[in-house]
């Protein structure tokens, strides 16, 4: 690594490596945010005392899996894909946002829609019916066979 | 013994009731139908499945997710023989040897053996869980808070030392899960834990937004990040599902010897199917004569994980309703699933909800009554489903998830969650962490504290309560024998041999 060259040292295993460090991130996050709270009095646990126990260790062990990265030989990280995920994230947004002002039924057909453009297969009409198919599905089995309270239609 | 019999009885005619036989069906369905697809885990199922018991009565909820377990491990095989892809982590093994006999057109021998195994265990292991319920909850009378904390130890232990991989990343993952587990207003004293004065975390994170987020939006994005080979389903027909008399005595002691195996390490904590399926495949190829017949399509090869596999799936729920701890990720939602009705597992199931403990164990067997004729006759039909192109199944498998999650609170806070856990997921799978011992632990994590502040208060403070009282002793010595084991770099080599082959 071009930065990292005068001191010697290399990321032998990248996953090891920025595995842990960002364990060790999460840790220290969690013990600042513990840190105002009690700890053990007169050995009655606190409200802090095991968040901290916990992100503590973890802290431990991942700097000791960074550290390891660093010394020893191991795979490359895989390049993360972008198409797939971008598109499944969208649509799970597209049906946390839609849901309650338009109803399941269009937050079901457009959820279903998104998700599918994560495909490099997709085909559009086979999509707009399939889509169409599930949406009929699921309003039959939550709304009418489990009759959960769920509002189906835009609220005007 | 007439006890037992009695207890039996009670739950045959529980599991009888016309609705519960309806509901073990659907399980039984549905457990084959994620078993026979591949892409969708059983974990993700059941996570995604514990809306809908909402309404249902807990006997019925219960019977219904079991099913589900335990089905996939069935339906699991159909693809591997056929397809040569694993429908269920669970039958990668099955693979190899099962598709081969497909290929020697012996597709339906190796549907109907995997069928009789899977049944044969499925019998053996309800009984298992039958007899072993009753002396567990005695023993569980005698566990105080640190023995209860000892034991959670040795069962986070068992997951790390079972787990694929780094055993170093699977402390992590336990730990990192302990610590989510604790987000959320403290039990004891109120007080708001890591929450960012975000209002709707003061109830801790979901259980179930954690598990879809790792296991079933994690499992689709990486799925999607695959480049689409094409499945190609055995074309030839599905012929002489009998297997010849020579098939069932060659099969007949692995399907002994599976069961074993399968039954041991379901019970263990941090065990469950996929572990055993393995464990039997490994040791059914070191014992045999002949071992350059594995992989070639011989018929033990199939016979054992597959007996393995469905003993594990039963047996694992031993620990979880005599303990009331869960030794794996299924059996972790479980644990919400009772939650979820007001049912808190433990030894005081059995005393206080007879009809529950032992109806769910009679569905058991009646479920895996069904599964053969699901499995064995209609092959046909599960075989036509695995042309349905992922393109298509995938969408509907999210769309599915966000209302499940929609419907546990009504909360959009819980969907943007799961996904917040999908990246999160993804990004462990490119660092080879597993999600596995983060989810175990996180279920574990509120009750390990619990046990842990008791023990500590009742011991005034001595830490050296864990080493001195003998139950809770023996449980660290264990665990700690255990972790030391899978640290010695030798014996982690062997273990990861054992996934190799």
């Amino acid at each position: 690594m071009a930065g990292w060259g005068r001191l010697a040292v290399r990321v032998r295993n990248p996953q090891n490596f920025y595995g842990g460090l960002a364990l060790v991130g999460l840790a220290a996050i969690a013990l600042i945010a513990t840190a105002e709270l009690a700890g053990i009095e007169d050995a009655r646990f606190g409200a802090g005392t095991a968040p901290r126990i916990f992100a503590g260790l973890l802290a431990l062990v991942g700097a000791g899996i960074a550290l390891a990265g660093l010394l020893i030989d191991g795979p490359r990280i895989e390049r993360f894909a972008f198409r797939g995920p971008a598109f499944v994230i969208a649509a799970i947004l597209a049906f946390a946002m839609l849901v309650r002002p338009l109803g399941l039924l269009i937050a079901t057909y457009v959820t279903f829609m998104v998700a599918i453009m994560g495909s490099n297969e997709m085909r559009w009409i086979e999509s707009l019916i399939a889509a169409a198919a599930m949406t009929a599905f699921c309003i039959g089995l939550f709304v009418y066979l489990l009759k959960l309270p769920f509002q189906l239609f835009p609220a005007f | 013994m007439f006890e037992l019999l009695d207890n039996l009885a009670l739950g045959f005619s529980v599991a009888f009731n016309p609705v519960n036989l309806l509901f073990c069906l659907i399980g039984a369905l549905v457990g084959t139908l994620v078993g026979v697809l591949p892409g969708i885990g059983t974990v993700a199922t059941v996570a995604m499945l514990l809306p809908i018991t909402f309404g249902l009565s807990p006997v019925g909820a219960l019977i219904m997710l079991a099913g589900i377990y335990y089905g996939a491990q069935y339906g699991g095989s159909t693809t591997s023989v056929l397809v040569n892809i694993p429908g269920e982590a669970t039958s990668v093994v099955t693979c190899l040897d099962g598709h081969q006999m497909a290929r020697q057109g012996r597709a339906g021998a190796a549907l109907a053996i995997a069928a009789i195994a899977s049944f044969f265990a499925g019998c053996v292991s309800t009984l298992l869980v039958a007899a072993l319920g009753k002396p567990l909850t005695g023993l569980a009378l005698l566990f105080g808070p640190a023995e209860y904390f000892a034991l959670m130890v040795l069962g986070l232990i068992f997951a790390v030392v079972l787990a694929r991989g780094s055993v170093g990343k699977a402390i992590a993952m336990i730990l990192l899960g302990l610590m989510l587990s604790m987000v959320g207003a403290d039990l004891e004293t109120g007080v708001n834990r890591m929450t960012f004065g975000v209002l709707e975390l003061s109830d801790g994170i979901g259980f179930a937004n954690v598990a879809m987020g790792v296991f079933g939006f994690a499992e689709i994005i990486r799925n999607l990040s695959l480049s689409s080979e094409g499945r190609e389903v055995l074309n030839a027909k599905v012929s002489g599902l009998m297997p010849t008399r020579k098939d069932l005595l060659t099969s007949a002691p692995a399907i002994g010897r599976g069961t074993l195996i399968g039954s041991l390490l379901g019970i263990l904590p941090g065990g469950g199917a996929v572990i055993a399926s393995f464990a039997a495949y490994t040791f059914e190829k070191r014992i045999s004569k002949n071992p350059s017949r594995f992989g070639r399509g011989a018929i033990e090869g199939v016979a054992a994980p597959e007996s393995a596999n469905n003993a594990a799936a039963q047996t694992s729920f031993i620990p979880l309703l005599t303990l009331g701890i869960p030794p794996n990720a299924v059996m972790a939602l479980m644990v919400g699933a009772m939650t979820i009705h007001g049912i808190v597992p433990g030894p005081q199931v059995m005393t206080k909800q007879p009809d529950l403990f032992w109806g769910m164990i009679a569905s058991m067997w009646l479920g895996n009554l069904m599964l053969v004729i699901i499995n064995l006759p209609l092959v046909g039909i599960w075989v036509s489903l695995l042309r349905v192109p992922y393109r298509l199944l995938f969408p509907s498998i999210i769309v599915f998830c966000c209302i499940g999650i929609y419907s546990i609170n009504n909360s959009t806070t819980d969907v943007l969650m799961s996904a917040a856990f999908g990246v999160f997921g993804y990004w462990l799978s490119k660092h080879e962490f597993e999600p596995a011992p983060l989810v175990l632990a996180f279920v574990l994590g509120p009750l390990m504290e619990e046990n842990l502040r008791r023990a500590m208060l009742i011991a005034r403070g001595d830490v050296s309560v864990f080493f001195t009282r003998p139950i809770s002793a023996g449980l660290i010595a264990v665990a700690a024998f255990l972790l030391v084991l899978a640290i010695l770099p030798m014996i982690r080599k062997r273990r990861d041999e054992v996934f190799v082959e």
